[in-house]
């Protein structure tokens, strides 16, 4: 009893697990799982939660796993049932689309035949032996070569164009399982890293994103200069990271990373990600007195207070921003003249329209500057990237196969009639069946071309009977 | 600029088609139908004319780029691939009833580039993150598939409303008569997903590609790519439920919508309503 009933079990599991109604759901639930995880800002700080969440709330959704969503075990488990579904689908039905490669059916039994039609017909003045090599040769040449059977009052020919495409629904849910794999990989295997290097600055390490530990490289790296341009609307044009590899004191080589072209090294791969200033080494600042029209050049520093030549008015630079709201270098003034309140304001490398508009005695430009940045970039290692890549050739591939490419087969059986050759020809095809029914139809015609006149001229016989 | 003038008289053509479209569909007039098709190749003809021209402007501004890189380029490049598929599909099928209810996407898409306030139609130069030639594979993929998905919404709007009147066993005629049958309207809407779902995968593939040589991953979760992952989830949807035969015809028609409403949150929701790295449009 108890027996039957653990069968009952495990062969109902196996249904619901290789059944597409499985799948429907699991779509549903991890496409609005998805949503939420975009709506709930995800592995935010304690504080940016508690200004949106009720502290009850907060806690709910982190119990739930909703915080890390896409790395809660109960995504995991979606995911890995969603694969187990697919593999167990795929399995299921291979042993049909495996019969398709191991052996086509050459002769359709006459129910098969029946359930094609309709068939084309065709008569031929020779007997079915006679006959075979050229409609063999005709079938070759219109639509592909045929395997040929010869029995007992008929001979069978198949041919067929496009089987792979059988495949290429197993292609794409493989790849699925191919690019969840290669994650997995780059998950146990691999690093994501992030590091601040100043300009002159040497590491072997970087802090990990998850978690405190950090991750030794076996090198050093050095960063040599960091280069920011901007284009004249002073929108950033391109970040430059110049590193050096050192291996022990030795220098291994040195190359630039720019956004979109990074730096690997013994399969750990560096990402310029941002940049900021850690110092201000000099600043140069030409000041313009609008009442004698002469301009000075004033060297500065920022916090430092500073006077301006050949008057009793003095300004300290208070604040430096490397770019400001796209704007470009900025640095806060805040100017002292005699007899008047104080002043706060901000001048624009790229932009000295904006300063020139302000009103006053002194006219302020950043003649030079010469910063010391800080580099920040993001170090990893994925030895699972190659493996996400191949799943994602294999599922475009699948997609090829599955949708664009068509298996089309025909089927010609020849059997003897009144002394002559009754030729039928059907066929099959898995999509596009207008398309196929064109091709069908050159095929009949192409045969009956062997012999154009072979109707009149079995009817002339009949009519000689 | 030139280019963003040609860009309005088009919005106003293709309004214009829009209204012929439909009226053709009340008079069935078979020259009024060559006409609308005339001046909807036409109009096609001069968008793609002012993207190219888009692109020479930016040579000659001295910041030379594909004119495929803020929200007024994307979505001019949106409405031209819905208008060149509805067209390729009308000039394959013959047949010119679904243009009332495709070429308002064409429409609706280059109304809001050179209509909307806060869409800029300035040729701006390339930030770094943009400079990469990942940026064409990637964007049209995306807008390709993107169209496919219009069109495929579209022929479904038809098979509901078709639908709906034969269920009330409603005579057909009127604005109905020249759609195709429900079952060729059904395999339509199927046949345009099986061409946008691998090109969004395609679009998805590259801009993972791409996250991977710019910012060192290929998948961060980034609210972009989760929605487009959620696109794929409805279209894999509609594929599994129509091959399994549980869902055809009025579902997977709703599905097919649904799909549609998922690609333009993707597209504009994600970058009104949520915040993340893909900050260009």
């Amino acid at each position: 009893m108890s027996a039957g009933k653990e069968k009952g079990f495990w062969s109902s599991l196996w249904d619901s697990l290789s059944s597409v109604r499985l799948t429907i759901p699991l779509l549903i639930i991890l496409a609005v799982a998805s949503i939420f995880g975009t709506v709930i800002p995800q592995n935010a700080s304690l504080e940016e939660y508690l200004q949106v969440y009720k502290v009850t709330t907060y806690k709910i959704l982190k119990i739930l796993g909703f915080l890390d969503m896409y790395h809660a075990g109960w995504f995991f488990f979606l995911l890995a049932l969603l694969s187990l579904n697919l593999l167990v689908c795929s399995l299921k039905r291979f042993r049909s689309v495996l019969k398709f490669f191991v052996q086509p059916e050459i002769r359709l039994e006459e129910g098969q035949w029946k359930a094609i039609s309709p068939s084309r017909k065709v008569s031929q003045p020779l007997l079915p032996e006679k006959g075979l090599t050229q409609i063999q040769e005709t079938l070759s040449r219109v639509f592909g070569r045929p395997q040929v059977l010869k029995a007992e009052g008929s001979h069978h020919l198949f041919a067929e164009k496009g089987k792979f495409s059988r495949l290429g629904f197993y292609f794409i849910h493989l790849s699925i399982l191919v690019i969840l794999t290669g994650a997995l990989i780059g998950l146990y295997f691999g690093f994501r890293g992030y590091m601040n290097i100043v300009e002159g600055e040497t590491t072997d390490r970087v802090a990990l994103r998850s978690g405190q530990q950090t991750h030794a490289f076996g090198f050093k790296v050095k960063l040599d200069k960091f280069n920011v341009s901007f284009y004249s609307s002073g929108a950033p044009q391109e970040f430059k990271s110049t590193v050096t590899i050192l291996e022990g004191d030795r220098k291994v080589l040195t190359e630039p990373i720019r956004v979109n072209h990074p730096l690997t090294y013994q399969g750990i791969s560096f990402y310029q990600s941002s940049y900021g200033l850690a110092n201000v080494e000099k600043v140069v600042l030409t000041i313009q007195d609008r009442n004698t029209g002469k301009e000075t050049t004033v060297p500065g520093q920022i916090g430092t207070r500073a006077q301006i030549p050949g008057s009793s008015s003095a300004f300290v630079l208070t604040r430096f921003i490397s770019d400001l709201r796209g704007g470009g270098p900025a640095f806060q003034v805040v100017l002292s003249e005699p007899n008047r309140p104080m002043e706060t304001f901000w001048i624009l490398q790229y932009h000295p329209e904006i300063e020139a508009s302000r009103p006053g005695r002194y006219y302020f430009r950043v003649k030079e500057i010469e910063p010391q940045y800080y580099s920040g970039l993001q170090v990893t290692r994925d030895p699972g990237v190659w493996v996400v890549w191949s799943g994602c050739f294999l599922m475009m591939a699948g997609f090829y196969l599955a949708f664009f490419v068509s298996h089309r087969r025909v089927w010609v059986r020849l059997t003897e009639k009144k002394g002559g050759t009754l030729v039928e020809i059907a066929g099959s095809s898995r999509r596009d069946r207008l398309e196929f029914e064109k091709e069908l139809e050159k095929i009949e015609q192409a045969i009956k071309g062997i012999f154009p006149k072979g109707e009149k001229e079995l009817k002339k016989r009949e009519d000689q009977k | 600029m030139i280019s963003a003038k040609m860009v309005s008289a088009v919005t106003f053509l293709y309004l214009f088609c829009t209204v012929l479209y439909i009226n053709y569909l009340a008079f069935r007039s078979e020259r009024l139908g060559k006409f609308v098709s005339l001046v909807a190749w036409i109009s096609l003809l001069i968008q793609t004319t002012a993207i190219l021209w888009r692109w020479v402007e930016s040579y000659q501004m001295g910041i030379g780029h594909a004119p495929l890189s803020n929200m007024y380029e994307s979505l001019v490049f949106f409405s031209w691939c819905i208008a060149l598929l509805y067209l390729l599909w009308e000039w394959k099928l013959k047949s010119r009833a679904m243009g009332a209810f495709v070429m308002p996407f064409a429409f609706i898409f280059i109304a809001y580039a050179s209509l909307a306030p806060g869409i800029s139609a300035k040729i701006d130069p390339l930030i770094p993150a943009l400079q990469s030639n990942w940026l064409h594979a990637h964007v049209i993929t995306c807008f390709l598939s993107y169209a496919s998905f219009a069109f495929s919404c579209g022929v479904s709007i038809i098979y509901l409303i078709k639908l709906n009147k034969q269920e009330k066993g409603k005579k057909e005629g009127g604005l109905t008569a020249l759609f195709p049958s429900l079952d060729s309207l059904d395999s339509l809407v199927y046949k345009t997903i099986t061409v946008g779902f691998p090109l969004l995968t395609l679009g998805i593939v590259t801009g993972a590609a791409w996250a991977n040589y710019a910012w060192g991953s290929y998948w961060s979760w980034d609210p972009k790519e989760t929605w487009s992952l959620i696109t794929w989830f409805v279209y894999a949807l509609f594929l599994h439920a129509r091959f399994t035969r549980e869902w055809r015809g009025r579902r997977t028609a709703i599905l097919s919508i649904v799909g549609f409403v998922a690609v333009i949150f993707t597209y504009f929701g994600v970058n009104y309503v949520l915040s993340g790295l893909h900050s260009y449009a």
